[in-house]
């Protein structure tokens, strides 16, 4: 045992200390040393023991005792031995400093170190073992330029002292300068190979940081071969088997760090790494425990951030997002920079996504991103926070540049798509396709919803037949395939009940009894119903129904299909079917706008306006007046009620006119880009008379709609039909109409041909008007009002034609064929009548058939008086062909003359004077038998003409106040005609006081009419200026009259906007299906959202 | 089995050509074609190479349907303004005039032995019976109205009759209406059967199946055809593919396909095993008013023939072959 002996002063005797048997207080020493006044190497070396021992107590109390200043009077002349205490002190309060965590004992143990460094360099300045202390307490302190100072110094004296080369080797370590503090090391060993290992793992790790991974490993080895019990090396070995990522390599990197737990448990670093093991195999308490063990003895940055990040990702894996979102966090909080250790941030912003913080999560991905420019992962990451955070073009770029970065990853692509799906659906289903693609060629199962939303856009696209593959692709084998090919149909069933053929779910009970297994697996309910959308598309309704019902049948809550199948019945006008498949769909969910907003147009066709108003204004309340469908057909139904009465009260019209410009405004303030709204607005703007405004939105609102195969917009046609019409631009207005019947409605809607016989009329085509409404009856046979119309266009047609100044015997006669026409019409009308056909009054059918008979009267004599004229004309061309005759002989008897003239130049003068005065008075004789005859009958024709046009003078004034009164009659028999089916939408009280009020009408034109009835039919006939020859007086006539044309033109525009209303409910079906894919769409997004949380 | 086409004429009329049967053949000459149209013209045409034979007028208003007697001798036409003349094919000399106030005419049909005309009497919601040898009004089938339905109904177009159609036994004629009801007579005892429902929107065009005179088909605006068991009284099934009116339809002589025109400007070949489309036609520019087959007999005339007519003023004639 090692002893020392205190030499007793003045006396050869020593008093022997074992060094293991040191006294437990060190006061008994002291007293010896002090009393002996023993050299101070021995109070270092007693003071060292003590510490060896740890014995700190003690060990201090020695030092301190040796360098008080007692001591320092003593030995004032024992330098280094002074020194060396001093040192020694100096070196335990900064390794102290070191190792304490709390910021003021640090700092005041720093100050203690200082204190007794400065104090042995004040005792020699140039004693390097305090030059070496200086420099190792700066390394502690951090401040590694000023350690390097000192290390310089001491090597500057002396370039082997071994400490001063490990100090600035430090140094460089920390510098970065690798090969540099490997130089230095390489000296140390040099100068002193029997130094400790732990020069050696200095040595290693200069190695490993260079790269040089077999030199650095060796280096390690040798140091556990000096010392088997150093954890650094044991940490380091095993940090490099676990890098070498192999099983074998990691089993045995695992029980290095095992071993260096077992000799050292406070080994944060392979603490960190045990934990990291053990959150790869799942024993999550392992973790924890490992982790706060490293955590209470670490204070190093990075290695707490390690730590924390273990555990924040072991609560992240168990779904305890709280406490992981807060280790992150922690973790996060000791990394300077992003480049330090990315990971935590990767995972916070996981986390932070996960509870829907996208902005903190968005800034954590962008670190990484700085780390890691190209990564995927997080790029999707960052793609997917931009979708959310509705920034698409943003997200759509980083997506991008993740498809471009690794062109094989296909869920980047399938993020791609759906972010494409709103903005661009044409690169959406490039990029679902290569998706598709990819996940094929990687043998992948290629999910659902990517080929559903394959099948989706190529609908929208209109590419049906390759959207029905995809659709089928998504579905594979199942019950569906016999519906689709017609194996199955649906069942016979009793007449009785055939009405309700599309409630009919006996066909699928049928096929279990026969035990058919009729399948839906729930992940294919969505494709199912897009495959049926797409066969409505193909006016596939049957297959289409039983898709459908296959769906309720198995999912009685899936309300969407309720309301297609209801579609399909209201488009098939079984409305009480439809009612009941709405209420159905209610049942399920009494909320549902669009089922709602079916119901009140449902309402709507059944002519039930109060309960359509109060089930719009229910759909507008059930989504807080969001949903902009159930406005607009509030503002559609104000609109209606505005012009549907043409008796109407202007207050209540402008009251609903403007209630009805405030939602369609309310709709476009909500969503600008809303067609049916625009249309609305511009609609109510015609009806104010601001025909170019409306003009110009509504040809704006058909570009827009002209885009989609969902939006179906005949109205905006029509209306902008209706302002041509109104501006009197009919050439244009024709061809807006026609181009509407044939897109739209293949030439079958009646209405619309309404308006183009309208047009025709007010364009004076007679024929086109009568075609055109001849086309309507065929199309709408029990259409009476049609027949009406006919009668009224073909009188009009007749009464026109007479009216000419100048026509043909022909003309005339196609007048009368016409006539008769028009007279069989209005009679078989007027016998229908009896029977209660149509609503029209008996009476005005037989005031017109009464007026054609009379107009068919004059045309008769028209028809003389043409066929007459025609013969006038026939003998004036006589005449006039006489007349040239004559002067052919004329020309010829001079001509002869002057042959006879030269032939008988020598006859006598006189003779041939007479002979000419003969002659001509022959021919004067010849003309005046001739012109004075037809003068006469010119004028007695125009005396009779005269005649029955003085006595018509007479009655003149109030004739023509008359006729222009009857004009009005007849323009308003029209209108009403064409306000029947108007008529039909409106309520029964309304509509019998409206008749109340026709027939009022009629009783007082009867009466007057009863007057002078003839004489009024025949004014109104035109008579009085039929003839060519009148110029004076009937030319005023005329022009009156085409003034009270013109009067009552004026007010037609403002009626003719009404027929634009009924077609109005037909365009707002679409909007439905189309939000209905949408939705579907919308729920694979989440699909894909969900998918988003792992890794 | 197949359509294939033969022969079209361009402006065949002036107009639309709303109507067109066959006429069958006689010893003289072989199976015509009658057209009518718009025009107020009623056409005769020699297929195939569709020959006018000859150009009927006569008729105010458009030609809204044709009819031709089984023995082809004579026919009738009507049209918009509720006459019908009955006239010789080959001579175009008119027989006789028929009219019954306030009725007016919408479908025409002979029945299968050429004794009876029956005629679609719209709003007065009947179906006339003429006696082809006297004609004179036999009887008037009248629809009754269904229980339930509001007498106030202004509208008219209650029970509409548009179409009729014969059973090949003759024993029962069925008429359909604007409304979709299509009605069941007893024909012997001019007695109303029952109602067929299933449609809610008019009826324009019915024919009973040569090979089964229990089933009865319908074409109607709602763009179905269904298939009934007349006197089951049952829905056997619907077929939907047109995307617009079916305004006419007609079974071929084998009972094995049907043809029919739709406003959406198509033909359409059904095959009556599958109850499926198996050809469509798109040569017509407008809708089409009429399709029918040839019906058979004639010398030497195996090969099937249907013809459709349309609103953009043409005449096509296609080879039908069966299986």
């Amino acid at each position: 045992m090692a002893c020392v002996y205190i030499p007793v002063q003045n006396s050869e005797e020593e008093v022997r200390v074992a060094l293991d048997q040191l006294p437990r207080d060190a006061s008994d020493i002291l007293d010896i040393l002090k009393a002996e006044q023993a050299p101070l190497d021995l109070w270092l070396i007693i003071a060292r023991e003590y510490f060896k021992q740890g014995k700190i107590d003690q060990f201090r109390q020695i030092l301190e005792e040796g360098s008080s200043p007692e001591i320092d009077d003593y030995y004032a002349d024992v330098r280094y031995e002074r020194i060396a205490i001093l040192n020694a002190l100096g070196a335990y309060y900064s390794y102290l400093g070191k190792i304490e965590t709390k910021q003021r004992e640090k700092e005041e143990h720093f100050i203690l170190a200082t204190q007794y460094y400065n104090k042995a360099s004040r005792i020699d300045m140039h004693e390097p073992s305090t030059w070496v202390g200086k420099g190792q307490l700066l390394l502690a302190k951090g401040e590694v330029e000023q350690a390097s100072a000192a290390f310089k110094i001491v090597l500057e004296e002396n370039s082997d002292n071994v400490p001063a080369l490990l100090g600035q080797a430090c140094v460089q370590f920390s510098r970065g300068r690798f090969s540099d503090s490997l130089e230095l090391y390489k000296r140390a060993l040099q100068v002193y190979p029997n130094c400790p290992g732990a020069v050696r793992l200095g040595l290693g790790l200069c190695r490993y940081k260079l790269g040089q991974f077999e030199k650095a490993r060796q280096a390690f080895q040798r140091v556990l071969q000096l010392d088997p019990e150093n954890v650094e090396a044991l940490v380091a070995l095993g940090i490099m088997d676990l890098h070498t990522n192999e099983a074998d390599g990691i089993r045995k990197g695992m029980e290095k760090m095992q071993q260096a737990f077992e000799i050292y448990p406070y080994c944060a670093m392979s603490l960190n790494y045990l934990a990291n093991h053990f959150f790869f195999t799942g024993q999550h308490f392992l973790v924890e425990q490992l982790t706060e063990t490293a955590l209470a003895v670490t204070n190093h940055g990075p290695m707490k951030s390690h730590s924390y990040y273990n555990l924040a990702r072991s609560y992240h894996s168990k779904g305890d997002y709280e406490k992981a979102g807060m280790y992150y966090m922690a973790s996060v909080k000791e990394i300077n920079k992003p480049h330090e250790f990315v990971l935590p941030f990767y995972g916070l912003g996981q986390v932070q996504l996960k509870l829907g913080d996208f902005r903190s999560s968005l800034s954590n991905f962008e670190k990484v991103l700085e780390v890691y420019p190209e990564n995927c992962e997080t790029l999707k990451a960052v793609g997917h926070i931009y979708v959310q955070l509705g920034q698409t073009d943003k997200a759509l770029e980083i997506l991008r540049k993740a498809t471009r970065i690794d062109p094989r990853d296909a869920q980047a692509f399938l993020e791609l798509g759906e972010l494409l799906i709103s903005s661009d659906a044409g690169a959406a289903l490039e990029a679902f396709r290569t998706a598709r693609t990819l996940l094929k060629k990687g043998g992948e199962e290629v999910p659902i919803e990517l080929l559903n939303n394959i099948g989706v856009l190529h609908f929208e696209r209109g590419e049906f037949e390759l959207a029905e593959q995809a659709f089928k692709d998504a579905l594979g084998d199942g019950i569906w395939l016999s519906f689709m090919d017609g194996k199955i149909f649906s069942s016979t069933m009793d007449s009785d009940v055939s009405t309700r053929q599309y409630k009919d779910m006996q066909l699928f009970q049928r096929l279990e009894v026969d035990g058919v297994s009729v399948e839906l697996p729930w992940d294919k309910v969505t494709t199912v119903f897009n495959l049926a959308r797409l066969l409505e598309q193909l006016h596939d309704t049957e297959k289409a129904s039983i898709l459908y019902r296959l769906i309720l049948f198995k999912y009685p809550d899936y309300l969407d299909a309720y309301m297609r199948l209801a579609a399909i019945t209201k488009a098939r006008n079984n409305i009480q079917l439809s009612i009941e498949l709405i209420t159905d769909a209610l049942k399920i969910n009494d909320k549902c706008s669009n089922a709602l907003s079916m119901l009140g147009n449902l309402e709507l066709k059944g002519d039930d306006w109060v309960k359509a108003k109060d089930t719009f204004r229910a759909a507008r309340e059930a989504t807080d007046g969001k949903d902009s469908y159930a406005t607009l057909s509030l503002g559609n139904w104000n609109y209606f009620a505005a012009v549907r009465s043409e008796k109407r009260g202007p207050k209540l019209e402008a009251t609903h006119l403007e209630k009805a410009k405030e939602l369609y405004t309310k709709v476009l303030v909500q969503r600008p880009a809303n067609l049916y709204a625009a249309n609305g607005a511009a609609v109510v703007l015609a009806e104010k008379g601001h025909f170019d405004v409306a003009k110009d939105i509504f040809t704006q609102v058909q570009e827009a709609a002209s885009g989609s195969i969902f939006v179906q917009m005949p109205d905006v046609w029509i209306n902008l039909a209706h302002v041509y019409f109104a501006q009197g631009h009919f050439a244009l207005a024709v061809k807006m109409y026609q181009n509407c019947l044939r897109k739209f409605y293949y030439n079958t809607d009646t209405q619309v041909l309404l308006y183009l016989a309208r047009t025709h009329y007010e364009a004076e085509q007679w024929q086109d008007c009568k075609k055109t409404l001849l086309r309507a009856i065929h199309l709408a046979p029990s259409n009476y009002t049609l027949r009406f119309d006919a009668g009224v266009a073909m009188q009009k047609f007749s009464a026109s034609t007479l009216q000419k100044t100048k026509r043909t015997a022909d003309e005339v006669r196609s007048t009368v064929a016409e006539l008769k026409n028009a007279v069989c019409v209005f009679s078989q009308l007027s016998a229908a009548s009896s029977l209660h056909f149509h609503g029209f009054d008996e009476r005005k059918i037989e005031t017109h058939v009464g007026y054609c008979k009379h107009l068919l009267d004059a045309a008769k004599v028209h028809c003389e008086a043409a066929e007459r004229e025609e013969q006038q004309n026939r003998q004036r061309l006589e005449v006039a062909r006489q007349v040239t005759l004559a002067e052919e002989a004329r020309r010829k008897a001079e001509e002869q003359r002057k042959f006879q003239l030269e032939k008988r130049k020598q006859e006598d003068e006189l003779k041939k004077v007479m002979q000419q005065e003969q002659h001509f008075e022959r021919i004067k004789e010849q003309w005046k038998s001739s012109t004075p005859a037809s003068k006469r009958k010119d004028r007695s024709l125009a005396e009779d003409e005269e005649g029955g046009y003085s006595e018509k003078r007479r009655k003149g004034g109030k004739r023509r106040k008359k006729d222009k009164s009857s004009k009005a009659h007849y323009e308003m028999e029209e209108a009403e005609a064409e306000m029947m089916d108007d008529q039909e939408e409106m309520e029964d009280e309304d509509a019998r006081m409206m008749n109340n009020q026709e027939d009022v009408n009629e009783m007082n034109d009867l009466e007057d009419g009863g007057a002078d009835n003839a004489q009024d039919l025949l004014v109104a006939a035109g008579l009085e200026d039929s003839d060519a020859e009148d110029e004076a007086a009937p030319s005023s006539t005329i022009h009156r009259r085409r003034q009270a044309w013109s009067e009552s033109d004026d007010d037609e525009p403002t009626q003719r906007q009404i027929e634009s209303s009924p077609n109005r409910e037909n365009s707002v079906e679409l909007p439905e299906s189309d939000r209905e894919i949408r939705e579907e769409n919308d729920k694979t997004n989440k699909d894909a959202a969900d998918d988003d949380e792992e890794d | 089995m197949k359509l294939a086409g033969l022969k079209s004429i361009e402006n065949a009329h002036d107009e639309s050509v709303w109507a067109v049967t066959w006429v069958p053949a006689t010893d003289a000459r072989p199976a015509l074609l009658l057209t009518g149209s718009l025009d107020e013209t009623v056409k005769l045409w020699r297929p195939d190479e569709l020959v006018l034979e000859g150009t009927n007028t006569g008729h105010c208003l458009g030609v809204v349907s044709v009819a031709a007697h089984p023995s082809g001798v004579i026919a009738a036409s009507a049209s918009l303004d509720s006459f019908v003349r009955v006239f010789d094919v080959d001579t175009n000399a008119t027989i006789a005039t028929l009219e019954a106030p306030p009725s007016e005419v919408w479908q025409m049909r002979f029945d299968p032995k050429g004794t009876i005309l029956a005629v679609a009497g719209g709003g007065s919601a009947s179906v006339k019976l003429w006696d082809t040898a006297t004609w004179q009004l036999l009887a008037t089938l009248a629809v009754p109205r269904p229980e339930g339905s509001r007498p106030s109904d202004r509208s008219g177009s209650g029970k509409f009759v548009l179409s009729v159609a014969w059973s090949p036994d003759g024993r029962r004629l069925a008429c359909g209406s604007m409304d979709g009801t299509i009605s069941i007579f007893d024909v012997a005892r001019a007695k109303f059967l029952h109602h067929l429902e299933g449609h809610f929107m008019p009826v324009r065009s019915l024919v009973y199946s040569p090979i089964d005179e229990r089933v009865l088909f319908s074409a109607s605006d709602d763009a179905h055809v269904h298939m009934y068991d007349a006197e089951g009284k049952t829905l056997v099934g619907a077929m939907s593919g047109h995307a617009s009116w079916v305004l006419s339809l007609d079974v071929s002589p084998d009972g094995a396909a049907l043809a029919t025109g739709s406003s959406d400007r198509t033909v359409r070949l059904w095959d009556l095993n599958m109850r499926a489309a198996v050809q469509t036609m798109s040569n017509h520019t407008d809708q089409v008013w009429g399709v029918a087959f040839r019906p058979p007999g004639g010398t030497g005339v195996r090969a099937g023939r249907l013809v459709s007519v349309s609103d953009d003023k043409s005449i096509s004639l296609y080879d039908y072959s069966g299986r």
